[in-house]
């Protein structure tokens, strides 16, 4: 034992004269190159720095990195180790021989020895937050402007490109003027032509008579409702919150509204964009403008504890940036948001500094009304306030000495042990017994009912008088004002709380006792508050100030990252970021939009990722239709029924869909070259209302709040929060499906089984899945079976008793074409035996009323 | 190649978490030969099951009795204030030849202690309910992701043609935190969701049709449906969409019949419904998901997701025992102790185990600390799990706590590292099972993920 103690003591003492030499050859790089640029003197990740023995020794939040002489246990070798999660490096594991280094070197008294330079902070921030844009980033096809080839005097510009990339296969013909008819109004409307529609146009014998239906279409308030819904996709909406609480959002409705009247109007795209991005701060806003800004709160939000929980914030920017980024720039942006970006020239700087554009937003429920009248309703209510709350304070007055007596017995439920803490006095309880005690004192309560239950009569009596008092007073309120959901700049830190959303006592923000307003009052313009580079993402490890910006491959020349308003009350961050998007200039703001128009016209895009242009995404299929549709879309003034209208009178949108040929399939087996139409399934909205019309049961109303469709008990039983109203099964519901309420926690069962897209992620191209539980749905489902029935008995009361006429009629009103002889024939034998609420379910069921052909 | 991969990807996705066909058997990414197990069946004990009254004794926790929790950093509790440390209400005794420590509240799920393999560090990303929940389901604490089950309904199907791959029990209280997010395919097409199954009517939404339509009625309009899909087909020749459902019809046609049969638990012999307590009020629930859960597997399902508790009532219907540990524990464990250890000898007896991997856990542990006397707050830094089955090797404990059962400390344990080994036993490389979306080669394990080496 003696001989073992003494051995070790020398070599504690020779390994001590080794270590320097053993830092500067062995530690020293591996902390330089692998651990400095995070855990540096620039840069502390975790509070720690590595730099120097005492700041390891002190080490982070997480406690001391090094224990001289125990590396098991010591964080840093545990971490390096991968003992300890994370394990570090993040960027890839030590080697055996450097983790066995650093072991030993721990074990024996880990010293340090001298440190090379580390270089200036500046220096090593750049090292770590800067990334030079390579040298051909620019040469991305996405990245350069669209350049409008030339198309020769009288021709159709989208046939005579689509035909140039083609190669000499056989195409199809002209499709039939019943299935053109059809596929109009599915594509424009969303709804199945009625007989008289189809005859109207079969009947139009002129040359126009074609591009007048369209046009007829393009001003019916249902194309709003089927184009508008495209866009609501895309902006995530929804009608409640998601997560836990899944709170109903009473206003979005007004978003929705406002995103059918801009289809409907032809609102210009880059007009519609500047007022989601920004309609607050343009020059002249207005209600519409003000429900625009919707779009950035139509983000999924947890609702509870915001403050708590400032990570939650940062969640709901990254979901901005991403819609912002895949929905209108069609990249990518949010992967940058730990690293710079894997695949595109997308710096991680890049995200920070649109992150930097949106972070002045707080949330507000815009009044629509004139600012007069809001000041008003608001000075009146807060009047009637004044005059409440000494009201309120005499009923405590009342309440406490019964509150008082209440209290003792309350904590009688708890153990022993919680009540002998509340008993000792507060000086001498033992730490455990003041954390008892603090649990128990500041979360009971004692209810009014309870005080009521013991309060002598005449306090009673003073109460109820001071109550109605209360209550006469709350009636003098005036009405509610119209409120939209939407954003403008302010300091979120001082938000008004939600319900349930107040800081737990003893947590949260608010505890730091910063002074200041929720939206910008006094002279001097607004300041938005800093933001900052997040070095990995992690939103405790502050790299530089970041100042508003765009992806800079995107950007040449100057450009304005602020515009501020005249009034002052926002930065204008957003105005400029809107701007900058919505610029003709912007190589990628009028390729993605005409893209999603085509892909909702032909079932795919020419690009087919089409939320994503980047180096990951698929390249054009035909780019030069791409950029001459991009920018006749611009010379348009950017309007999307001028789009329609092009991409509809070409003689491509109007190819047969069944034609067949083996060569054209051997040559373009993907149809990439479009010789026929591609057919494509109906979306999971357009089932329901194609359904309801052919039924002639559709409540064709237009805006308002969101409706509830009868859900089996069943399904309800899977909510756990929020609202569901289960309205009564009738015309009130059987409304166009844009307007059925969309909860986040409960997709609506029916457009689930049809590939409703998640409704929390920006979504661009839906799923298109083929199940049984589809099949399931159209034949065993209440709704459909009720209106199989109903679709039955208006057969039969507009053509009572003629079998054959109602067959005729029920294929015009489902398929819009006359049965064929053979179909005829099925249908008869069927009605043989069968009702009619049997054939019309069965064409209810059939591939053909799916598909637009 | 593009197209042609995506051809064989589409008709792949029509049919894929139905048809009995893999994305791996058609594109042959991440699957490997012999898997350890076919099938998973998940226990989820839903609100949080505390591991200190569990499977991880803690002895300091009665020599501090009420005394502050200090040493381990910021105590971060759910609600409110920190209390002092609380020895659990239960006592612990040593089980099997492995000499396994598990409360008295499992006596018979301890019985298999030498079959079972404890994961005593497990820790989880978030101390809320709802997305400790998303994270455990999907390894994301945001919504929008695919569960566990899509991913392996899309890596290998289903093994029958007749029912979903992944198939989703909840409690006859209601649905878990978080709800039907929890099974959703986030990205994924909607064919890879979890289906919900029912413990009584009928199992699936929509499956029968009203008494109205009688059985020759409803062929009577399926047959119409598929002579007039069959004319209109003929005018598209090799389509593959308009062909996949044609066939999804005759699919749900026989589902009508086979799913019913599936869930049937009045087929169980009266031993076997004794052994899972379905005679009893008190376990007859929890049992009749344990026995549809093996009746499931045997058909060829690939993911059974079984919850215990549901919304309800939070305090009362689930695991959160903020108020009292003692009594939500007890009355819990109750429920669920005969029919997983029933679960667990039926599988076994059938020479299933072995080819089924059975999980349980909640979706974080609770705090040594106590929540107003007698309660315990959330706690994601430590929990604990166990698996059985799939020829794991039983009787072993991975993975430890600090003293107080506050953090883990050996081996930690991260959700991600759970699934890439769940994937792992199935014969899936969590690496390479991918889903391309928003530019990416998705992954459930994100970036990350280490297979448990001992598992």
């Amino acid at each position: 034992m003696y001989f073992r103690a003494l051995a070790l003591l020398c070599l504690s003492s020779s390994t001590l004269q080794a270590a320097d030499a053993r830092f500067e050859k062995d530690i020293e790089p591996i902390l330089r190159t692998r651990c400095w640029k995070c855990h540096g003197t620039a840069v502390q990740l975790a509070k720690l720095n590595l730099q120097t023995r005492e700041s390891t020794l002190a080490g982070g939040e997480h406690g001391p990195a090094i224990i001289p002489g125990n590396p098991d246990q010591s964080r840093l070798y545990r971490m390096l180790a991968g003992n300890e999660k994370p394990a570090m490096p993040l960027d890839g594991k030590l080697s055996a021989t450097e983790i066995e280094s650093i072991r030993n070197w721990i074990a024996s008294g880990a010293e340090w020895g001298a440190t090379q330079q580390p270089g200036d902070q500046a220096a090593q921030r750049t090292a770590l937050e800067d990334m030079p844009l390579p040298a051909n980033a620019r040469d991305w096809w996405a990245f350069r402007k669209p350049v409008r080839p030339a198309i020769p005097a009288n021709t159709n510009p989208i046939d005579f490109l689509v035909a140039k990339r083609r190669s000499a296969i056989p195409t199809a013909p002209q499709a039939n003027r019943n299935t053109l008819v059809r596929r109009a109004y599915l594509d424009l409307l969303g709804l199945p032509p009625t007989p008289a529609q189809i005859t109207a146009f079969l009947n139009d014998n002129s040359p126009n008579a074609w591009a007048n239906l369209i046009d007829r279409l393009l001003g019916s308030p249902h194309y709003g409702e089927r184009w508008g819904r495209h866009w609501l996709d895309l902006a995530r909406y929804a009608d409640s919150n998601g997560y836990e609480h899944d709170f109903d959002r009473p206003n979005a409705w007004r978003y929705r509204d406002y995103v059918i009247a801009a289809f409907n109007s032809d609102k210009p795209y880059d007009r519609f964009l500047r007022e989601q991005l920004a309609g607050d701060e343009l020059p002249t806003t207005s209600p519409e403008t003000l429900t625009a800004t919707g779009f950035l709160r139509n983000h999924a939000k947890v609702g509870f504890r915001e403050k708590d929980n400032p990570e939650f914030r940062y969640e709901y920017l990254d979901d901005m940036i991403a819609t912002l980024g895949r929905g209108v720039m069609g990249l990518t942006v949010q992967c940058a948001r730990c690293h710079n970006h894997k695949f595109d020239p997308i710096a991680q700087k890049d995200y920070y500094r649109l992150q930097a554009s949106l972070y002045g937003y707080v949330e507000v429920d815009h009044p629509l009304v004139p600012a007069a009248q809001a000041l008003e309703h608001k000075t009146r209510n807060e009047k009637i306030e004044a005059q409440i709350k000494p009201l309120r304070q005499q009923i405590r007055s009342i309440e406490q000495p019964y509150r008082d007596q209440l209290l003792p017995a309350k904590y009688q439920r708890f153990p022993e042990n919680v009540q002998a803490a509340i008993r000792t006095p507060e000086a001498q309880r033992t730490p455990g017994q003041v954390l008892l005690a603090n649990q128990v004192i500041r979360t009971t309560n004692v209810s009014t009912t309870e005080i009521d239950r013991i309060a002598t009569k005449e306090d009673l009596t003073r109460k109820q008088a001071l109550l109605a008092q209360i209550a006469s007073l709350d009636k003098q309120r005036p009405a509610p004002l119209p409120l939209a959901m939407g954003i403008t700049d302010g300091d979120y830190r001082f938000t008004p709380d939600g319900p349930g959303d107040e800081p737990a006592p003893g947590k949260g923000i608010q505890q730091q006792a910063i002074k200041g307003s929720f939206l910008h009052q006094g002279i001097e313009p607004y300041q938005a508050p800093a933001s900052y580079f997040l070095i990995r993402g992690d939103i405790n490890s502050h790299g530089s100030q970041m100042q508003p910006g765009f992806p800079a491959v995107l950007v040449s020349g100057e450009v304005p990252t602020a515009i501020p308003p005249a009034n002052g009350k926002t930065s204008g961050r957003r105005l400029a970021l809107a701007q900058w998007l919505s610029s003709p200039d912007h190589p990628l703001t009028a390729r993605v939009m005409v893209n999603r128009i085509w892909h909702h016209h032909f079932g795919t895009g020419i690009v087919r990722t089409i939320d994503n242009f980047g180096v990951m995404g698929e390249l054009p299929t035909n780019p030069q239709l791409l950029d001459w549709l991009s920018t006749e879309f611009v010379r348009q003034d950017w309007s999307i029924k001028q789009i329609h209208r092009l991409i509809m009178t070409s003689a491509t949108y109007q190819l047969d869909s069944h034609f067949e040929n083996s060569i054209s399939n051997t040559a373009d087996p993907g149809n990439t070259s479009l010789w026929r139409f591609p057919i494509h399934r109906l979306d999971a909205e357009i089932v329901r209302d194609s359904i309801l019309a052919s039924a002639g049961s559709l409540n064709p109303a237009v805006g308002g709040p969101a409706v509830f469709p009868v859900l089996q008990p069943e399904v309800l039983r899977a909510m756990t929060h929020g609202i569901w109203n289960q309205d009564k099964d009738g015309p009130a519901v059987w409304r166009r499906s844009v307007y059925v309420y969309r909860k986040r926690g409960l997709p609506f069962p029916m457009f689930e089984v049809f590939d409703l897209p998640d409704q929390n992620i920006s979504c661009g191209a839906r799923n298109i899945s083929t199940v049984p539980t589809q099949a399931l749905t159209l034949l065993n489902n209440d709704f459909v079976l009720t209106q199989a029935a109903l679709f039955a008995r208006y057969l039969e009361e507009a053509l009572p008793g003629n079998r054959q006429a109602q067959i005729n009629l029920a294929y015009q009103r489902t398929l819009a074409r006359q049965p064929s002889p053979k179909e005829q024939q099925l249908a008869r034998d069927f009605l043989r035996n069968q009702p009619l609420e049997a054939f019309t379910h069965v064409l209810l069921n059939l591939n053909e009323f799916l598909y637009i052909n | 190649m593009q197209t042609h991969r995506s051809r064989r990807k589409l008709l792949f996705e029509a049919l894929g978490g139905y048809s009995g066909l893999a994305l791996t058997s058609l594109l042959a990414e991440g699957a490997k030969p012999n898997p350890r197990a076919k099938s998973v069946i998940s226990l989820f004990m839903s609100g949080g099951v505390s591991h200190l009254d569990t499977f991880d004794p803690k002895p300091a926790l009665s020599k501090y009795a009420g005394q502050p929790l200090t040493g381990k950093g910021d105590v971060v509790v759910r609600q409110g204030h920190p209390g002092p440390l609380m020895p659990s209400p239960f006592t612990f005794k040593k089980y099997g030849q492995c000499g396994m420590d598990v409360s008295e509240l499992f006596p018979r799920i301890a019985s298999h202690a030498d079959d079972i393999a404890l994961l005593r560090s497990v820790y989880s990303k978030s101390n809320d309910h709802v997305q400790a929940h998303f994270a455990s389901a999907t390894g994301m604490i945001r919504m929008g992701f695919p569960s566990i089950g899509s991913w392996i309904g899309y890596g290998l199907g289903a093994e029958t043609k007749n029912l979903p791959a992944f198939v989703v029990l909840y409690d006859a209280h209601g649905a878990p935190f978080g709800g039907p997010a929890n099974w959703s395919a986030g990205f994924m097409p909607a064919t890879y969701q979890g289906t919900v199954f029912r413990a009584s009517g009928t199992p699936i939404i929509d499956l029968i049709p009203p008494a109205s339509i009688d059985a020759s009625r409803q062929r009577a309009r399926l047959d119409l449906i598929h002579q007039l899909n069959d004319l209109d087909a003929a005018t598209h020749p090799g389509n593959s969409e308009l062909a996949a459902r044609i066939e999804s019809y005759e699919l749900a046609y026989r589902m009508q019949g086979v799913a019913p049969e599936a869930v049937d638990v009045t087929r169980e012999s009266e031993a076997t419904r004794k052994l899972y307590g379905l005679d009893n009020p008190v376990t007859e629930p929890f049992a009749r998901q344990c026995i549809m859960a093996r009746r499931l597997i045997e058909r060829g399902v690939r993911m059974v997701q079984l919850y215990h508790g549901g919304l309800g009532n939070q305090n009362t219907d689930t695991w959160d025992a903020h108020e009292d540990v003692k009594s939500n524990h007890t009355r819990h464990a109750a429920e669920v102790d005969q029919p997983i250890s029933a679960l667990l000898t039926d599988l076994k007896a059938r020479g299933l185990l072995d080819s089924t991997l059975v999980t349980w856990q909640g979706e974080f542990g609770r705090m040594p600390i106590s929540q107003r006397g007698l309660g315990r707050d959330h706690n994601p830094g430590a929990m604990s799990m166990w698996m059985t089955g799939a020829k794991i090797k039983g009787g072993q404990i991975i993975g430890t706590t600090d003293e107080f059962g506050y953090k883990a400390e050996e081996q930690p344990i991260s959700i991600h590292d759970l699934h890439a080994t769940i994937l792992n036993l199935l014969g899936l490389d969590h690496t390479k099972l991918t889903y391309r979306f928003n530019g990416r080669d998705m992954r459930l394990t994100d970036v990350y993920g280490e297979i448990i080496p001992q598992i």
